[in-house]
């Protein structure tokens, strides 16, 4: 027979941690309250025919939010044949609310007391035979994290469900027990007897859902209604109210002998740190921080130094195995470079084309005996003390020095030049090299004779897109395994509390902030968990501004930003994700001025949990899970892409005729003629070429693909992907890109997931064009503003640009009127 | 005839790998459609719950 065991508890208290060690499932565990909004099932490990249901976290059986009714239904429509109620030995008063609750349904319950290593540890004891006692059911002690006394609390499940029954322990005060009573003759007496108790209570609560699926007839109703009434007299008190505190009255009895606290009223260390991270003061700038260090990490430290691997070595020419002869190949390339700027340097300043031919290793008609007679001549007719001016550019920086090179030392640099054979090292001959992928299949290409076409659509298009993507891999399983463990740990839930402070005073709820929260990771469940917040207008507010925090798949885009047009400069990921936040507070202040979102903000509620140390493999699990996710659409929607985008770049029509072009003349293309088709629109954000507007709409298929597209865009021609990228962007031009690219309409997939959270196709609108809207302006007024600084300004963009900025201040501080309003309301009902 | 084929054998090989690579893709995308995984990548695991998905 199969046993269907449910797992039920309160939000945070480790039920997805036990559902997972118990069916072996990898379901997404964070420390905050709120992560299962739906049921999950899984198998019983070595008991195929056990099935646990992961309940959403709840705290009592009352239907007044979406994860209560989920639950509730669950256990009274399925009607399991177990619950394991897990609850926080840690927290036992409000855990034992529910449970009271749930030993009324009928349904057999075992209680796990979980979180016992933190309860021994902080020297507290719980005497769990005299709990079981008092309760009804059988007590075991878990610790879900550690693994500890799981398969007992299981094979307790098992049990049982198939030898045991609950009857619940507490009784309420005589006039309440004799109001259940007559409601159990009148309204349930056909039910089962065990579930009589459980309905006959929520009747006596007005549990409307309740009532209204029992179909009780009005006189039924008007009969009890006189029961209840009397006990509502006699205890001067409504209802619901009196259950609940009978049944704290109650708890309040049973923790007085199970329960032996030993700090009464000190300070745990949770306490301790919350003193300080929530500090009204230091919060923020504690965040800011915080984050700040988890971008520059990721993004310009440990993360660069994988990507530069991943990026110059896998997915360019290659690597030394191990760095040997790595140090060697970097001092005779340095030697050798240098030579080459000497040489550079008098070759433009004595404009002397025969030598500069002469020494162009890519013609055809190279010969390094020719360069080097050639070179010998030209450094013979160059005096000792005539001079040359150079500009040095830095590859990782892109900082510029002017230097002056002599001719005595151009003779120096002719005579290293030539001894390399007048040709740049190669790292091949010095360690172990590794060739890195496009070598290697160019290389297999070669070798059966493959058309010039297919190779360029293989090495130009997939592997130039796809690997410029998958470049980004080691950054973002670094910036995953921070997030990871801020999560894990507690500390994203704190922020989720002070964000909720800060934008509370804007009339808007930290409820938002959990979407958000979820976002970062990807913003289709971001999008999808604001189903949590009840209130209709403020969860439109929420869906529409979810999606302008960066996603794992927005930051390849940043990383290459930074590194192309920035030099690396490690300001400008973290810049990326606190526009993204300061784009979401602004929205959030505006648009809750507006009647359409107008409204008290709904009330925020959440436990803070206690923070702790998380497991690797739980860090770990979420950080390849999330990364595996991004390679998986690489090789996939990405892949696909990549194709798209290298057969419009590469074919064309010239002289009238359509063919494959060459790099030269990619500006003929079909991607290019649709590029300068709506690359007007971005001129005023100072982007206006067609690269750079095709790559933000081949960004809506996914996020990454503006990676692929520039990647294969600026992978032709001379320089690298990198180099090309700088001479067609400012540092302001580049950073209204990203800005637009991080704040416009996301990606299908989570364009998808707003239609149907709004389920309404005008709303769905009105969201994609505000994003997109908001994003254009932002970009504008930085690209506008920008150009001042860098001498380019143009007056009329900046008149608009003033008048925007004017504008956007009046829409922040203008008074809230509805707020006003309301309140108003508020008084009179009182 | 044959000569062209023993000419472009290779390029013909490439071109079929490349097209079974593509096909597999698009047959397991719209697999993944059709399992309701289409919006989010199917990475159900990883998505904390905000996704309605049912575990498979």
């Amino acid at each position: 027979m199969k046993i269907k065991i449910a797992l039920a508890g309160n939000p945070n208290c480790g039920k997805t941690t036990l559902f997972n060690a118990l069916t072996g499932s990898n379901q997404f565990v964070g420390n905050w309250p709120g992560v299962t909004v739906e049921k999950k099932e899984g198998k019983l490990k070595k008991h195929d025919d056990v099935v646990i249901t992961d309940l959403p976290g709840i705290y009592s059986l009352s239907p007044y939010t979406l994860e209560e009714v989920v639950a509730r239904n669950y256990l009274i429509q399925e009607r399991p044949e177990a619950i394991l109620n897990i609850i926080d030995g840690t927290n036992l008063e409000r855990n034992l609310y529910l449970t009271t609750q749930l030993v009324e349904l009928g349904i057999p319950v075992v209680v796990a007391v979980n979180m016992m290593d933190v309860v021994n540890k902080n020297g507290d004891k719980i005497d769990t035979n005299a709990l079981g006692k008092a309760l009804g059911c059988k007590v075991v002690e878990i610790s879900a994290l550690k693994g500890t006394g799981i398969e007992e609390a299981a094979e307790a499940a098992i049990h049982a469900a198939q030898n045991t029954k609950t009857i619940p322990q507490h009784s309420f005060s005589g006039v309440v027990e004799h109001a259940i009573a007559h409601i159990e003759e009148v309204a349930v007496h056909t039910l089962p007897e065990e579930q009589q108790r459980f309905f006959a209570i929520k009747i006596f609560e007005r549990d409307e859902k309740i009532i209204e699926q029992l179909g009780l007839t009005q006189d039924n109703r008007k009969h009890i209604e006189t029961d209840i009434e009397a006990a509502e007299k006699e205890l001067d008190d409504d209802a619901e109210s009196i259950i609940t505190n009978e049944r704290y009255v109650y708890i309040a009895s049973i923790i007085k002998q199970c329960y032996k606290k030993k700090n009464n009223g000190g300070l745990t260390v949770s306490d301790k740190i919350d003193k300080v991270v929530t500090n009204r003061i230091l919060a923020l700038p504690i965040f800011a921080v915080v984050m700040f260090i988890v971008y520059y990490i990721s993004v310009t430290t440990v993360g660069t130094v994988a990507t530069d691997w991943a990026n110059d070595g896998v997915f360019g020419d290659g690597w030394h195995l191990f760095g040997i002869g790595a140090g060697e190949y970097e001092d005779v390339s340095g030697e050798f470079g240098d030579a080459a700027n000497v040489i550079d340097a008098f070759v433009t300043a004595e404009g002397a084309d025969d030598v500069a031919d002469a020494i162009d290793t890519e013609s055809d008609t190279f010969d390094a005996s020719a360069a080097a007679s050639a070179l010998d001549t030209f450094a013979a007719s160059v005096s000792d003390d005539a001079t040359a001016d150079y500009t040095l550019v830095d590859e990782e920086t892109l900082a510029e020095e002017d230097v002056t090179y002599t001719g005595a030392e151009l003779k120096e640099a002719v005579a290293t030049y030539t001894s390399y054979g007048c040709e740049e090292p190669d790292p091949a001959d010095y360690g172990v090299w590794v060739p890195g992928l496009p070598g290697i299949i160019e290389s297999g290409l070669d070798a059966v004779n493959c058309a010039d076409w297919l190779k360029g659509l293989i090495l130009d298009g997939i592997v130039a897109g796809v690997g410029a993507v998958l470049g980004f891999v080691p950054q973002m399983l670094v910036l995953f395994i921070f997030l990871a463990f801020l999560e894990s740990c507690g500390y994203m839930a704190r922020i989720a509390f002070v964000m909720d402070r800060i934008f509370r005073k804007f009339g808007l709820s930290g409820k938002s902030f959990i979407p958000i929260l979820i976002g970062t990771g990807c913003g289709v469940p971001g999008i999808m968990a604001s189903r949590t917040i009840e209130n209709e207008r403020d969860r439109r507010m929420t869906i529409m501004t979810t999606t302008f925090i960066p996603c794992g798949a927005k930051l390849p885009f940043i990383a290459m930003i930074a590194g192309a047009i920035f030099g690396g400069a490690p300001w400008v990921a973290p810049s990326a994700y606190f526009l993204g936040i300061v784009a979401i507070i602004c929205s959030g202040i505006i648009l809750k001025k507006t009647k359409m979102f107008a409204g008290d903000p709904a009330p925020f509620v959440m436990e803070l949990p206690a923070y702790h140390w998380p497991t690797v493999s739980n860090v770990l699990r979420s950080m390849w899970e999330r990364g595996w996710s991004f390679i998986k659409k690489a090789g996939t929607i990405i892949l696909l892409s990549t194709i798209i985008v290298w057969f419009t770049t590469y074919f064309g029509v010239v002289d009238g005729a359509f063919r494959m072009l060459t790099e030269d003349e990619i500006s003929n293309s079909i991607l290019a003629t649709i590029g300068n088709a709506i690359a007007w629109i971005f001129a005023p954000l100072g982007w206006g070429n067609w690269q750079a507007a095709v790559a933000s709409i081949t960004g809506l298929v996914a996020k990454e693909n503006i990676v692929g597209t520039l990647g294969i865009l600026y992978g032709g021609g001379d320089g690298t992907v990198y180099s090309n990228m700088a001479s067609h962007f400012t540092v302001v031009s580049g950073y209204a890109f990203l800005a637009f690219n991080l704040l416009c309409a996301p990606c299908f997939a989570a364009i998808g997931a707003i239609k149907r959270e709004m389920n309404n196709a005008k709303w769905t609108w009105f969201a994609i064009g505000y994003q997109c809207g908001f994003a254009y302006l932002v970009a504008f007024v930085i690209n506008q503003l920008g150009s001042i600084a860098l001498g380019t300004a143009n007056v009329f963009g900046i008149i608009v640009s003033i008048v925007l900025i004017v504008l956007f201040i009046f829409l922040l501080v203008r008074p809230y009127k509805e707020s006003t309003t309301l309140s108003n309301r508020a008084v009179k009902v009182k | 005839m044959l000569t062209w084929l023993s000419q472009n054998i290779g390029t013909i090989i490439v071109l079929l790998v490349v097209v079974l690579i593509v096909a597999a893709i698009v047959k397991s995308m719209r697999r993944d459609k059709k399992n309701g995984k289409s919006s989010c990548g199917g990475n159900c695991a990883a998505c904390r719950g905000g996704c309605m998905h049912a575990q498979k």
